[in-house]
């Protein structure tokens, strides 16, 4: 009987507030959310399987496809994995360009998430105006790249193109325009009295929280994690190219918007420096078609956090296995908690404070409840592993 | 007495209710979006939008969803468009004398406002959709937060005036100082009320897309969405019609209502273009916290010095 008298609001797959299907259910009691689930599975592209019967530098194009906001970031990780295995590191300047492009997106990424949070608490002015600000980036990818969503910049060893004098003032000029706009957005999220109401103290999160919940990404900075791949374990030009940590201890989310706000100068400054410091040399080395055997972990900052690609070769053309652990799914976990508690009118801003991408993150999975399966307690699991390595 | 009159049956059907109405009602609507729009750097609709949307709607199939009153389904628009459209009958469109008028009609002018708001409540209500269901008690809650403090604010020159005839404050306004200056507590709060009404932003928690897709709306399509936005088109033009008439020294010539109503309308629209949503707790808030008080202290100032 109790069950039959709750009013739950269902949110998806089709709502106005999603850009991608995704199913939650909020239970409500008034307004107040007392109960959250999510559901996600519903733009499964079978993108992993497809990795095997494609060859390497096939799978760079499939690969960049997995996301239309961080397209870049998803290539230069399997790019950067491959590498490994095959022994060869791409040179100086391809690394730095790879970096400028990985820092470009994420400039555009942050702004379209600034403007899609907006948009989700009723503030569509915010909302155009970074998106129209949003298009000076875009324009500068599309000049260096000549795409605006699938820049393409990777092959394995190198990159495509080569970063010109015209595209280096170009770009210097577009950073001025948009750090002059940052900081104006940067005083808008902090100062606006509207908008702090529907953000301060809303969907807080503690730093131990962020830490149970394993989220990553500015998600887990506007916590007061200090988690960055570019910092923890720097990657290709990142290495001479420092990045500035910008973390937050409230870890609301006005800490959300601050934390990504600030990310942009870094970007900013590093372009900058990246663009004063190119390294001079070539764009490309060899990579043999044929890929030695082995296996390796790849990971890079994507905008919304760790991106984590395991890659497995098998000595031929083709991968043996690449699995793909994209950000989104790591802070998943983290809404759902944050949002019991909370008004209903706070779940769009909750739901996109963590600048959620659905269809990159979905995977299927096959539980096999047969005989033949183990369930392993924890202190079994950790003897296992202790036993497995003394046999080493 | 410098208004000017019109035949009754004319008055009843062309102007200034029935046909003025509406297309002045969707003339201020493209108004209200094109600013909008051009505040927030987009290009904005071009003059017949808010036409080719009523029309496009109108030959829309309506669909009737499982589970409610029929008949209520099918009357509420109407009921709400209708009244929307006879208190024009009370006040003073376009500078003209009101086509109708009576000792008290400020009240009934007052409450035939708000029959387009029950009217979405019970809308929302009648259906079994949640999404509706919510914005029908958000539409309803806001309806008690801002209706007392806009009524408030509306009887301020009604009782300097003496008088709860629209018409005679009309006249009043005319011929004394901008009611904005002497009572400016009054004139923002039924600005603001207004907003509250038309639930425009930041007060459009009833129709928050992003939550509750269109709120009470949510089961319309075809006829009945388009007379609630021509209704709200309708208020809309009214309510600029009040505020100009009672706060910004009347209106006595067409010329006048124009230049009133118009700037009064960018008023709203940079309003609008300058907040987040308010949440609807939020909303209840500040109309109970600071309007509703506001309103009093400003009826109390004007008792004092009348």
């Amino acid at each position: 009987m109790e069950t039959q008298r709750k009013f739950i609001v269902p949110i998806g797959p089709q709502h106005p507030a999603l850009k991608e299907p995704g199913h939650f259910q909020f239970t409500v009691d008034g307004e107040i959310v007392t109960d959250a689930s999510v559901r996600l599975g519903y733009v499964h592209r079978g993108i992993e399987k497809g990795a095997e019967s494609r060859n390497w530098t096939q799978n760079l194009y499939l690969f960049e496809r997995i996301c239309g906001i961080c397209s870049h970031v998803h290539a230069t990780a399997l790019a950067i994995g491959v590498e490994r295995l095959a022994g060869v590191q791409a040179p100086p300047r391809a690394q730095a360009i790879r970096i400028l492009m990985a820092e470009l997106e994420r400039i555009h990424s942050h702004l379209l998430w600034l403007g899609v949070a907006a948009h989700e608490g009723g503030f569509d002015t915010l909302f155009m105006y970074s998106w129209r600000d949003r298009e000076i980036v875009m324009d500068l990818l599309e000049s260096l790249s000549g795409n605006r969503v699938n820049y393409s910049v990777n092959l394995i060893g190198g990159v495509k193109f080569d970063v010109e004098d015209k595209h280096r003032d170009a770009i210097l000029r577009g950073l001025d325009t948009l750090e002059e706009r940052t900081r104006h957005y940067l005083n808008v999220v902090t100062t606006d009295r509207t908008f702090l109401a529907r953000t301060r103290g809303v969907g807080t999160m503690s730093r131990e929280q962020a830490e149970l919940f394993g989220t990553v990404g500015p998600t887990a900075r506007a916590s007061g994690v200090a988690r960055d791949v570019r910092v923890d374990a720097p990657y290709e030009a990142y290495t001479q190219f420092p990045v500035n940590l910008v973390t937050d201890e409230r870890g609301d989310l006005m800490a959300r918007f601050v934390v990504r706000t600030k990310e942009l100068f870094e970007s900013y400054r590093l372009i900058r420096e990246i663009l004063d410091h190119l390294p001079a040399g070539e764009l490309t080395v060899r990579v043999p078609r044929k890929i030695p055997a082995g296996e390796t972990v790849s990971r890079v900052e994507a905008p919304r956090g760790e991106l984590f690609y395991f890659i497995k070769s098998n000595g031929g053309e083709k991968p043996e296995r690449i699995k793909v652990r994209t950000p989104s799914l790591c802070n998943w976990a983290s809404v759902m908690q944050v949002a019991v508690g909370h008004k209903l009118a706070d779940m769009p801003m909750i739901l996109s404070g963590i600048d959620p991408c659905f269809s990159c993150n979905d995977r299927m999975v096959l539980i096999d409840r047969g005989s033949s399966a183990q369930v392993w307690s924890w202190d079994e699991l950790r003897r296992y592993g202790i036993e497995y390595y003394k046999k080493l | 007495m410098n208004n000017l009159t019109v035949h009754p049956l004319i008055a009843l059907l062309l102007f200034p209710g029935g046909l003025f109405l509406l297309g002045g009602g969707l003339f201020y609507e493209w108004i209200d979006r094109k600013l909008v729009a051009r505040f927030q750097n987009r290009l904005g609709p071009r003059w017949f939008q808010p036409l080719a949307d009523l029309v496009k709607l109108l030959a829309k199939e309506e669909i009737t969803p499982q589970g409610v009153n029929r008949a209520l389904f099918f009357m509420l628009p109407v009921i709400a468009l209708a009244s929307a459209l006879t208190s024009a009958l009370y006040v003073p469109i376009a500078g003209f004398v009101s086509a109708n008028s009576f000792r008290g009609d400020l009240i009934v002018t007052l409450y035939l406002l708000s029959v387009l708001t029950l009217c979405l409540g019970l809308a929302g209500a009648n259906t079994m959709n949640r999404f509706a269901l919510i914005g029908a008690t958000r539409t309803l809650t806001q309806l008690f937060s801002y209706e007392a403090p806009f009524l408030l604010a509306l009887l301020g020159p009604a009782i300097v005036t003496k008088s709860w005839q629209i018409m005679t404050i009309n006249y009043y306004a005319q011929q004394h100082l901008w009611m904005a200056i002497t009572q400016p507590i009054g004139f923002v709060v039924a600005l603001v009320g207004l907003m509250g009404k038309l639930e425009l932003p930041p007060f459009d928690a009833p129709e928050a897309e992003t939550e509750i897709v269109a709120g009470a709306m949510t089961e319309y399509s075809g006829r009945g969405l388009a007379l609630f936005h021509l209704g709200k088109n309708v208020e809309l033009l009214i309510g600029l019609t009040m505020v100009a008439a009672f706060y910004l020294g009347g209106l006595a010539n067409p010329l006048e209502f124009l230049a009133k109503t118009l700037g009064l309308l960018v008023l709203l629209t940079v309003l609008q273009s300058l907040f987040a949503r308010l949440r609807i707790d939020q909303t209840v808030g500040l109309w109970w916290r600071a309007g509703a008080l506001l309103a009093l202290l400003q009826l109390v100032v004007v008792f004092l010095l009348r």
